[in-house]
């Protein structure tokens, strides 16, 4: 089954698409995963870029050979039906987990902050619920609330402010002190806050000009990157290591550090608002989940985005223990790194399949 | 006119006139006897009379001419007097071949036609000897005169606004535009109501695809009665169940001016004073006609006002009910004490509290629009005070929330589209019970509902949000800040208009 032909995502969309898929609540606790690298941090994620970067090219190159199919077709088409469609739906429940993961991270903070004497499950339902709203509107629409949310979000930065004029400058030196096995385990923990631009695999047949697709999400990329390099600066630059250790979301404790006369705790105001972010992160893998089942039933019914829908709210909502349930989503996370090297995979079998038709 | 000419007066007082079933009178004049009637003459006129029924101001007068006997039939209350003088009687006593020229020629079997005919004002002229049926148009209903606009007043700027009648309205915005390019194509809409309406718009600067979308729209269209334009309105809107309106909707001849010059599409519709202009944007329901009349400075002050206000009116007092339902440490320690202190004797829960005084307003503004104006003054006098002060001291509501609920009532106010107004107003409503559910979450999960229901609405098929991101210089210009009048040459980007 071929996606639909319409090309309805320009440019911007691409863009912000890119950029607000990978900003979600992983940007929240990014320096503590990078903590194994104590103050030397503070450049890892344009590290992290390039390695973004680079990973990018075998996503775009495979999708370009096949500019009206999404992943779930080219993987029918480049490994045959029953093995495709295996994999299409170990992507799918993949993504509901990833989901359940993100959403019920988001939760657990607005429980420790915003809500602290609710049980999430109505707030779950009713997020669940504008989740299918804004996925009920298509890509585009989608594509549309993320670069709204960019220019919505994009204000907090300022909130910044405080944490630099307290902070000492003196901790981003030196650069580079950490060794390669520090390194491999922060990328290991961190990476997972730029995750989110592998989804173009599956929007590419959308976008109308799909020769500057590359171009186009490397710019919403590398706003994601630069993004996360501030909050790591600024994290560097206020904390001291032992904090940048120990603090969940030492992000959202940055806020704490303005001062006003009329409001004393911003980081609830800071928190709430992040939802948009979440929203813009989730409405993409929901819709990308959806398109999933879509080519798995071959047919294009709305009832996918609701079990998928549903079944992340059991996932988030059933009271099993929070280790096991830890283990779940870190196993999805694991499961992204997989799909990062997946085009790479299905380029050998595209080419060895064209050598194959060529003889 | 020379009715100092007329060799014969007729007089058209009510009481002369025959109305319905009366007899031929027998002042006829000799000159009119010399013509014998055509057999078919009189079993005509009884078979109009038998269509017609029972319209009472149906008028049928009998008037001997130099062509023998004519019966003029005519609807009382659609024709002024004068201008059946001038048009029928003076023309028929003395020049009439005037009226041959000017008149156009009815099948004398056509009753349907004969009746429609008459219905829409028109007078027909039955000439005895011939058995001829003739109609000119001489429908002239009674209008009021154009007045000062009510709803949508400037201080600068022109003061006059679009009246009940479709010619009028049309003469107002085509003395702006002196252009043979303003084109108006007439449709009648409305099963029962045969309501008139017109779209205007600039051939050569509207975009044709427009066009045919809101003709294919108003094609579609099945329904009875037209009292109003906005009932024409809701029913070719984009989403009909949203709570925004996706059309502007205006009174003022100088508004519509400017979106036609833009590109876009007014509708006019005969008894209605609005005219619907489609493609708008949803900045454009916070854009004054006055901005542009104003220094650029001031305009873009006053948009950014109410731009803004409407995101405060919606989020003042919901913010007070999270505030004091869910996070209290959100405010600093002195503020909440204060806080407290107005609210020590409250027996009510913020989210009641809020409710209760938001509704008291909504009655008061309810109330004062309905009530006769030399009473509305008085009971809104003792409403704020009721509100105001009793309220306060009998320690149902806090005074500080007094402050917020009224900022935030006048705040809704501010966009120049009443319909916009009113659309803050309910929608502040999901705003406060979600507060009350779930606190600032719950505010943001509203406000991410509204934003991401506004990016799916569109209008007329082009997004409604647009531009998200400025497309063209156009919009970047004419936005929230207004850019001196040299910049604002180009036309905007939701019009999709050819010409640039």
């Amino acid at each position: 089954m071929s996606t639909n032909n319409r090309k309805i995502l320009n440019g911007y969309h691409v863009i912000f698409l890119t950029q607000s898929t990978m900003i979600g609540t992983g940007i929240l606790s990014l320096p503590q995963r990078l903590s194994s690298l104590g103050y030397s941090q503070a450049f890892v994620p344009l590290l992290f870029g390039v390695i973004a970067s680079i990973s990018l090219l075998p996503m775009i190159w495979i999708s370009s050979q096949y500019k009206n199919d999404n992943l779930f077709t080219i993987n029918e088409k480049l490994l045959g039906k029953p093995f495709g469609k295996s994999v299409n739906l170990f992507i799918v429940v993949h993504f509901t987990l990833f989901l359940a993961g993100i959403i019920s991270n988001y939760m657990h903070l607005i429980q420790t902050t915003a809500l602290s004497e609710q049980s999430s499950t109505i707030p779950v339902f009713f997020l669940l619920l504008l989740l299918i709203y804004i996925v009920s509107g298509g890509i585009k629409s989608i594509a549309r609330f993320c670069t709204i949310t960019f220019f919505l979000t994009i204000p907090m930065l300022y909130f910044l402010r405080w944490a630099i004029e307290k902070g000492e400058l003196s901790h981003l030196l030196p650069l580079f002190n950490f060794n390669g096995s520090q390194f491999l385990d922060a990328l290991k923990k961190g990476y997972i806050s730029v995750l989110g631009y592998e989804l173009i695999m599956f929007y590419f047949p959308y976008i109308i000009n799909q020769k500057k697709a590359l171009k186009h999400s490397l710019i919403g990329l590398w706003i994601s990157i630069i993004l996360c390099f501030i909050t790591t600066l600024v994290s560097v630059i206020y904390y001291s290591e032992w904090q940048l250790k120990n603090i969940e979301y030492s992000v959202l404790h940055l806020f704490k550090a303005g001062e006003f006369t009329f409001i004393e705790r911003i980081d609830i105001i800071g928190i709430t608002f992040w939802i948009f972010l979440i929203l813009s992160s989730a409405a993409t893998y929901l819709w990308s989940a959806k398109k999933g089942i879509d080519s798995l039933r071959a047919k294009k019914k709305n009832y996918h985005t609701y079990l998928i829908t549903l079944a992340i709210f059991l996932f988030v909502v059933i009271p099993y223990s929070r280790e096991y349930q830890d283990k779940l989503f870190k196993l999805s996370y694991q499961i992204s790194y997989i799909m990062l090297a997946w085009p790479l995979l299905l380029a050998v079998v595209h080419s060895l399949k064209k050598k194959q038709v060529k003889q | 006119m020379k009715f100092n000419k007329l060799k014969r007066t007729i007089k058209i007082s009510d009481n002369e006139e025959t109305t319905q079933s009366k007899s031929s009178d027998s002042n006829e004049s000799s000159q009119a006897e010399l013509f014998v009637n055509h057999p078919e003459a009189d079993k005509t006129i009884e078979k109009i009379k038998n269509h017609t029924g029972r319209i009472n101001d149906l008028i049928f007068k009998k008037i001997p001419t130099d062509e023998g006997i004519v019966t003029v039939i005519y609807t009382r209350s659609l024709v002024e007097k004068m201008a059946l003088q001038v048009m029928i009687f003076v023309p028929l006593a003395n020049h009439i071949n005037q009226i041959h020229q000017v008149s156009e020629k009815l099948e004398t079997t056509n009753f349907p036609e004969i009746l429609n005919r008459l219905i829409s004002g028109q007078t027909l002229l039955y000439f005895h000897h011939t058995n001829m049926l003739l109609c000119i148009d001489t429908y002239s209903a009674p209008t009021r005169s154009i007045t000062n606009t009510e709803t949508e007043s400037t201080v600068i700027g022109p003061q006059d606004a679009f009246t009940e009648s479709l010619e009028t309205n049309i003469s107002l915005v085509k003395r702006r535009i002196q252009n043979p390019s303003l084109k108006n194509e007439a449709r009648t809409i409305g099963t029962e109501t045969n309501t008139k309406i017109s779209i205007l718009f600039i051939e050569g600067i509207v975009n044709k695809d427009n066009l045919d979308k809101i003709n294919q729209r108003i094609d579609k269209l099945h329904y009875p009665a037209f009292s109003d334009i906005s009932i024409l309105k809701q029913l070719i809107e984009d989403n009909p169940l949203s709570p925004f309106p996706q059309y502007y909707m205006t009174v003022r001849p100088d508004s519509v001016t400017n979106y036609l010059l833009d590109g876009r599409i007014a509708i006019f519709m005969d008894n209605s004073q609005a005219a619907i202009v489609c493609p708008t944007t949803f900045l454009e329901m916070f854009i004054s006609v006055e901005d542009y009349y104003n220094r650029w400075t001031t305009a873009s002050l006053l948009r950014m006002l109410r731009f803004f206000g409407f995101f405060l009116t919606i989020m003042i007092t919901p913010m007070y009910v999270s505030a004091l339902t869910f996070h209290p440490e959100i405010l600093p320690y002195e503020l909440l004490l204060n806080l407290q202190e107005s609210r020590s004797k409250v027996p009510f829960p913020p989210l009641i509290e809020v409710l209760f005084l938001e509704l008291i307003i909504e009655v008061l503004r309810e109330a004062g629009s309905r009530m006769p104006a030399k009473v509305g003054q008085t009971i809104g006098i003792v409403g704020g005070i009721v509100i105001g002060t009793a309220a306060v001291e009998a320690g149902l509501i806090s005074n500080i929330l007094v402050v917020l609920v009224a900022t935030s009532a006048l705040l809704s106010f501010l966009p120049p589209i009443f319909l916009m107004s009113n659309t803050s107003r309910f929608v502040r409503y999901i705003f406060i019970l979600s507060a009350g559910l779930f606190g600032l979450y719950g505010q943001m999960l509203a406000f991410a509902w509204l934003i991401s229901h506004l990016l799916n609405l569109n209008s007329l098929g082009t997004p409604f949000m647009s531009p998200v991101i400025p497309r063209k210089a156009a919009d970047l210009m004419d936005s929230i800040i207004r850019f001196p009048i040299a910049f604002l040459k180009g036309k905007k980007g939701i019009s999709n208009s050819k010409k640039k």
